[in-house]
Formats: C-alpha cells, sequence, structure tokens
C-alpha cells in the first residue's frame, strides 16, 4: 500500500485543513490503524495540539444491537457527547470510512440495525456542521473484506489503487491538484447560482422526479470555509455540486442507480415515490426495511435534505467501481438524500429553531442518506421561475458554461 | 441467540465470562468499561458479548494504540505530553458516580514500541490529571474493577522469544485456573485460602518486615490502621470482586515515612512499553533516593520524581505455590509477574486496605508501579509489635500455620 503518508498528508492538509494548535479527532474502525497512525503523524506534523483517536469497533456494536435493551440503542453516553463537544468546538475531525466486513450486522434484526445510532451525537455533530463551528472531513481505508464485496475477491492492492486514483494521489502534486480541482466545482456552483433554479427535473431510466428548491439555498462544491475561516474539504474524495431543496416540493418516482450501503446492510433496486415532499412508498429487491427503520426515525426522515448532480468526468465514475460506500459512490453520480438538510447550503438560517428551519422549507432530522440516483440514461434539466427549461446533464456531460 | 457468520474461540468466551463473573462481578443493570489496546480487540468483544450475557446495559469499549501514542512522544508538543482529553475524565466521572463495572486487560502486543524514542519525554507522557482522577475514584470503592490478559503475538514473542501464542494461551488459562473443570468454582476455594494468609498476618500484629536476599536488605514499616488483604475487594454498594486474574498474592499499604535499605528487583520491569532490567534502589526516611538500572532507568526516574512518586504505596507477599511462579516464566507483564512472586509499589497506596486514607503515612500519587523483589534467596521476616521476628518466607515456601 504504497503512498500512505502522502495519502495521510493530503486529508489532514486538503481535507480537514489542521491548523497549529489545535485539537485533531480521529474516528476509525481497528481495521482503519494503519491510516489513523499516519494521520496522526501527519497532524502532528502540521501543528496540531493533541490527537484523539477513537477506534469504534463494529463487532462491540454487533453486539449491543443484539442484546441491548431497546431505549439504549439510541442513546449517546454522556463521555461520547462530551467527546463530540470538543470536537464541535473549533476541533478538526477525521472520520474513516470502509466497512471491512460488510455483511457483519446482516443476521440482526434490521429494524434495530437501522435504529441504533447515538441520537444526540449526531444531532450536535449536525449542529456543528450546519454552524461551521468545525473543520471535518471523511476519507476512506480499504480492507480485504471491503475489496472483496467491490471485486469478489480480497484484492486490497487493487481497491487501494483504485482509491489513490480517485483521491488524485497519481498526481505530481497531489494537493496542487486538488486546489484546481475544487476551484472547478466551484465554478460550477456559480454557474447554478446565477441561474437561480426553482426546481430540478430528473428524467429516464424508471425515474420521472421533480425536486423543488428553496430561493435562499446556495450550491456548494469542493469546500466549506468555516467559520474560523478555515476552507476544508469534507469528503475526499470528492466531484459533486450541492444544494438543499424544499422539503415540500419533490413529487414523482425515482429509481436507485446503484446499491446502497446502509449500516452494513446492502439495499439493492431501491426504488422510491413521493408526493408533495414526502415518502409515500419504497420498494427494493433487498434491504427495503432497512431504509423503511431509517425513513420511521422521526417526522422528517422521509423528506429530502440534498441533492447532488455529478458528471461523467468524475474520477470515481470513471474508475467503472461500484464501491458500496456512498464516499465513493455518491460521487459516481447524481444523488439525493433523505433526511438532515445540508443547512451551510442555505444563507440566513443561524438562529432559526427547528420547527422555523422547517417552515422555511428546510429539513430537520438525524438521517441523513444519499442514494444514487444517476447515470447516463437520466438526464437533469433546471427549471426556472419564469418557465424556462436548462439542460445541465445530458448522458453524464455537463452542459452549463462559464 | 446464534452468531452465525462469525467463528466464536470456545476458551476465549468462557475466559470472557470469568472475567466479567467472577472478576467483575458484573450486576444487572450495570455499565461495563472495557479498556485495552487494539490488538486486545477479539478479547473486547467476547468480553462485550459475556456483559450482555450476564445483563450489563450497555458496554463501553475504549481501544488505546500504542503507535498514536508513539507518535505523540515522537511528534507532538512538549505541553501536550500530559494531557488528559476531558471526555476521558468525564468517563471515568461516569464509572464512579454510576456505579459501574470495568475491566481493563494487559499483554503488551509491542513492549518494546517506544525503545526508539527520548526516554524523559516517554516518562512525562502520561495522562496525569486523568490518572490522578482515575486512583481517586477507585479510591471511591464505587467501581467493580478488574484486569486479565490477551495473549498475543508479541507479547508471546516477549516471553518466549517467538510468537508462540498457544503456548502463552495454555500458560494464561494454567494462572486463571481456566484449566479447571469448573473454573469459578476453583476460584472461590483459591480465593478462600489467600484470605486466610492474610488473617494470619493481621493476627500476628506486624510491625516491620525485613527482606534479605542477594543486593537486598530492607526494612519496610507497617502502617496502623492498614489491614493485609487478598484477592476480593468489595464496592461501598457490596459488591465482591476479583480487581487481578489472576492473584496469589496478600498486601498491604506500608507507611510511607518507614522504609530504609537496599532492595535489587528480581525480575524485569515493564514500563511505558520499555523493559527496565537490572533495577535498584536505595530507601532513607521512606523516600527513594537512589535509582539504577542495566538500562532505561530514565523512565523509572522519570515517575519516582512526579508529586510523593518517591514513597512505597504497596508491599506484598506471594510464596512458590502461585501458579504464575509454577510456570517458571517471566511474562513481563506485571499482572502476571507481581503474582509470581514477592513485590513493592513506589506511589499511591491501596485505599481498600484502609478504614480510612486520611492518615499520616498513607501515600497519595498519580503513579502506582510495582517490581518484582522476591524470589528463593530473598528470605523474609515479621517483626511484631511486641518485638518477635517471625519467619515468613523461606525458599518462597509460607512459614506461618493457622
Amino acid at each position: 500500500m504504497e503512498g500512505l503518508p502522502q495519502y495521510a498528508d493530503l486529508i489532514v492538509r486538503i481535507g480537514a485543513d489542521v491548523q497549529p494548535g489545535q485539537t485533531v479527532f480521529v474516528n476509525a474502525m481497528p481495521e482503519h490503524a494503519p491510516l489513523a497512525r499516519e494521520l496522526t503523524r501527519s497532524a502532528y506534523e502540521a501543528g496540531a495540539f493533541y490527537v484523539d483517536v477513537r477506534y469504534q469497533d463494529p463487532h462491540i456494536r454487533k453486539a449491543m444491537i443484539q442484546y441491548a435493551a431497546e431505549e439504549v440503542l439510541t442513546e449517546t453516553e454522556a463521555w461520547v457527547l462530551e467527546r463530540v463537544e470538543a470536537i464541535a468546538d473549533g476541533g478538526a475531525v477525521i472520520s474513516i470510512a470502509g466497512e471491512a466486513e460488510p455483511d457483519l450486522l446482516a443476521d440482526l434484526d434490521q429494524e434495530r440495525v437501522g435504529k441504533a445510532r447515538p441520537l444526540a451525537a449526531v444531532k450536535r455533530m449536525q449542529q456543528a456542521q450546519a454552524r461551521r463551528t468545525v473543520s471535518w472531513t471523511i476519507a476512506a481505508f480499504p480492507s480485504p473484506g471491503w475489496a472483496q464485496q467491490v471485486f469478489g475477491e480480497p484484492d486490497v492492492e487493487r481497491l487501494w489503487q483504485s482509491i489513490a486514483r480517485t483521491v488524485r494521489l497519481d498526481e505530481d502534486d497531489p494537493v496542487e491538484a486538488w486546489r484546481a480541482h475544487t476551484e472547478r466545482l466551484r465554478a460550477r456552483c456559480v454557474q447554478l447560482d446565477t441561474l437561480e433554479l426553482d426546481a430540478l427535473h430528473f428524467h429516464g431510466d424508471g425515474t420521472d422526479l421533480t425536486i423543488g428548491l428553496l430561493p435562499e439555498s446556495r450550491w456548494i462544491g469542493g469546500g466549506v470555509r468555516n467559520v474560523a475561516g478555515v476552507f476544508h474539504v469534507p469528503n475526499v474524495p470528492t466531484e459533486e455540486v450541492f444544494t438543499c431543496p424544499d422539503r415540500r416540493r419533490t413529487e414523482g418516482t425515482v429509481r436507485s442507480t446503484r446499491p446502497l450501503a446502509l449500516g452494513g446492510t446492502i439495499v439493492r433496486d431501491l426504488e422510491v415515490r413521493f408526493e408533495a415532499g414526502a415518502v409515500v412508498d419504497v420498494s427494493a429487491s433487498s434491504g427495503a426495511d432497512a431504509v423503511r427503520a431509517q425513513l420511521a426515525t422521526d417526522d422528517s426522515a422521509n423528506r429530502l435534505g440534498e441533492v447532488s448532480l455529478v458528471d461523467g468526468e468524475s474520477r470515481v465514475g470513471q474508475t467503472g467501481i461500484t464501491f458500496f460506500n456512498t464516499l465513493f459512490d455518491e460521487n459516481a453520480a447524481c444523488h439525493i438524500a433523505y433526511g438532515n438538510a445540508i443547512m451551510f447550503s442555505v444563507t440566513g438560517l443561524d438562529d432559526l429553531t427547528s420547527d422555523e428551519l422547517q417552515e422555511r422549507g428546510v429539513n430537520v432530522s438525524s438521517v441523513h442518506t444519499d442514494f444514487m440516483i444517476g447515470g447516463p440514461k437520466v438526464q437533469v434539466d433546471g427549471l426556472t421561475h419564469d418557465g424556462r427549461t436548462i439542460p445541465i446533464l445530458q448522458e453524464d456531460v455537463w452542459q452549463l458554461q462559464d | 441467540m446464534a452468531a452465525t457468520g462469525l467463528e466464536l474461540d470456545p476458551r476465549l468466551e468462557r475466559y470472557a465470562e470469568l472475567a466479567v463473573r467472577v472478576g467483575a462481578n458484573l450486576a444487572e443493570g450495570q455499565t461495563l468499561f472495557v479498556t485495552c489496546e487494539l490488538d486486545h480487540a477479539p478479547l473486547a468483544q467476547a468480553l462485550a458479548r459475556a456483559g450482555y450475557a450476564a445483563g450489563a446495559r450497555y458496554v463501553d469499549v475504549l481501544y488505546r494504540d500504542p503507535h498514536v501514542r508513539h507518535a505523540l512522544i515522537e511528534l507532538g508538543p512538549d505541553e501536550a505530553l500530559e494531557h488528559s482529553p476531558a471526555w476521558m475524565i468525564d468517563r471515568w466521572r461516569h464509572m464512579d458516580e454510576e456505579q459501574g463495572a470495568s475491566i481493563a486487560t494487559t499483554g503488551s502486543s509491542e513492549p518494546e514500541l517506544m525503545a526508539d524514542l527520548d526516554g524523559t519525554r516517554v516518562g512525562r507522557a502520561r495522562m496525569k490529571e486523568l490518572m490522578e482522577q482515575a486512583m481517586q475514584r477507585m479510591a471511591n470503592r464505587r467501581i467493580n474493577w478488574s484486569g486479565v490478559a490477551y495473549p498475543n503475538e508479541g507479547w508471546a514473542n516477549t516471553v518466549f522469544g517467538e510468537p508462540d501464542v498457544e503456548r502463552l494461551w495454555e500458560a494464561v488459562a494454567f494462572c486463571t485456573r481456566l484449566d479447571e473443570p469448573d473454573p469459578v468454582a476453583a476460584w472461590n476455594a483459591h480465593v478462600d485460602r489467600l484470605e486466610r494468609r492474610a488473617e494470619q498476618l493481621n493476627a500476628l500484629g506486624v510491625d516491620q518486615l525485613r527482606y534479605r536476599g542477594p543486593g537486598t536488605d530492607l526494612t519496610v514499616g507497617m502502617l496502623d490502621g492498614a489491614r493485609w488483604m487478598a484477592a476480593r475487594f468489595e464496592t461501598t454498594w457490596g459488591s465482591k470482586y476479583v480487581p487481578n486474574m489472576p492473584t496469589e498474592e496478600v498486601f498491604t499499604t506500608p507507611d510511607r515515612r518507614r522504609t530504609e535499605g537496599t532492595v535489587r528487583s528480581t525480575r524485569p520491569l515493564e514500563l511505558s512499553c520499555q523493559i527496565v532490567r537490572g533495577l535498584a534502589m536505595r530507601f532513607e526516611g521512606g523516600r527513594i533516593v537512589e535509582i539504577t538500572a542495566d538500562e532505561d532507568a530514565d523512565v523509572v526516574r522519570a515517575q519516582v520524581e512526579t508529586e510523593n512518586g518517591a514513597f512505597l504505596g504497596e508491599v506484598a507477599l506471594v510464596d512458590g505455590t502461585s501458579r504464575v511462579g509454577q510456570t517458571g516464566l517471566t511474562f513481563s507483564d506485571t499482572l502476571y509477574d507481581e503474582n509470581a512472586t514477592c513485590h513493592i509499589a513506589y506511589g499511591f497506596g491501596l485505599p481498600e486496605v484502609m478504614e480510612s486514607t486520611d492518615v499520616e503515612g498513607f501515600n497519595v500519587a498519580s503513579v502506582h508501579t510495582d517490581f518484582m523483589i522476591g524470589g528463593p534467596e530473598v528470605e523474609i521476616d515479621a517483626v511484631t509489635h511486641d518485638g518477635r521476628t517471625i519467619p515468613i518466607l523461606r525458599e518462597d515456601v509460607w512459614q506461618l500455620t493457622d
């Protein structure tokens, strides 16, 4: 696995943009230890005051889901919340993705699997992200189990090479290549913001879906500048530009174009129908129950919080690989997410309560799950307030010009 | 409940059950806090299963990664070496205030990992506030806690010079009586025998212990109000637990002002991921005034130089019937080696042996490090309050009878 130190540097310097004197939090699974250790070294070299690595073991979680009382499944232990508070208070947080045992929870009661989330910690972290008080990023680490899922054989080196290409480690100067890349995504956001779209229309390949946008929605791509002025890149890789839809104005049917990995369950051939913003029907050839359980988590889990556009130039898309991991697959194709809104893509929300946000059309939920709806057969048009239809994506090619 | 897709090792499951039921003596509804090295994950997972099976409300596992620690010591700022993350302090607070159960594991997978680092920084790098709080909270006697070891390749390599984990497992199973048909019954009989020895010593009225052997001529003064104890502790709420598995010792807290003479360690000491060999110390008026070792004496000096680190907190007696001693092995792990032979510890005293710790002569410190001073060549006598000299150990044979 050549290039791991360079990868760690990229995550620390571009992803979280760790500042001197900052406390850096790393969330990892035990199998991610080689990357967690490199990240620790990189972060100290970037001037971190302290690096706090927390390993969360999916086997321990499995035992909890199997045996703990129902009410424990959604609890957050007080010290875990304390750590999230420290993260939210100006910390940098790096989360490592990549399930080493993707089917570990497959034999459990999927309703309990869907339910098992530390809600208070999730909410606090979502709030910190919305208020932009934290520098956060997610990057992946390969494992034999994940490679098995992707390639049908535990070829971890091949998976590593694929990841390395999607994160531009093959460039002479990956950090510089990333700066140019995030700039290009930012330019697309300017194009879209200039159009001031009223809605997006996805159609083709079993999908006919209209998603209403909010007047205050801004398109975001590449990275985010937080309140401390630090420009961090929340996802490594990232190929998307995204915004927050109006929670009340999604209509029609959408068919997922890629499998969805959901808390250890693989959902295939997901199809969802919306009426007046809410999900009214869910079907899938496998894993539909896990989706239904998530949609029932709270009153707003069944409404959209994100819509995101990705074209065929995506390095993830170009690999032609289904990674069974949202971090990658959401960068292969256009997608939407049910659940909590991407708050920081909407201006003027800072002091609003949850109820006020919802009244404005901004969805508030403890859930946020992306699923892929784009591909060469799905066309995306923008609908303007004055009734024009503007092609945005055709056969995976970006149609807008500066 | 079947754990399909997961091959469980029955010996490991039995071991975890022993640690939960006899060691921590977990009560229904308690939270179980497991703290262990990342490489001990299989044991942590088994402890989680055993914990829930015994009725734990929740099992919280905290993994420590020595490589992350190595990066801190190598690359981190000076002022971070003693940093205690607030959330880890909070974890201890909850353990104490909510009467949690705790199991920590030993068996260093990389005992010499820190050997390439500056010994002074290695010695300084400890979570000072956390250690102080942990010792105070354990003194509150509201946590039923236990320690067990996890056989692993690195530890096997230390013990045998080759990574023979199976051979180490056999030794661990022998020492922890896992080889008995009914390990729980065997433990009860064993603990009763050790507690009788403690009663013998309490009945004698010991004023001083005298050690004579190669390089050793030491007198340790006993503390008024300190009892001799063995094996089994009790929380304020009446839970009887076994803090160490294995345990072969009877122990008390000495008067911190009344140790005089010279002592030479009879086994290597593993400390801060370094192995200290040939350790010798001289005491005057209870205080350690001179420390020598073949190498790495600095890591001991750094500990002894902390507040009250230079005074004794424990004295313990072990005879040749010890199963640990009978293996003839040096485990380079305090949990084992301290049960092979007699030892003393500098640093924090043992609150469990006191009615009140608020007495002159009881040592309060943020360190507690045991080192071995016994063996067949070391004779130990007790001098009683009424001036009698009574042999306690000769050639590793216990001399007292009921």
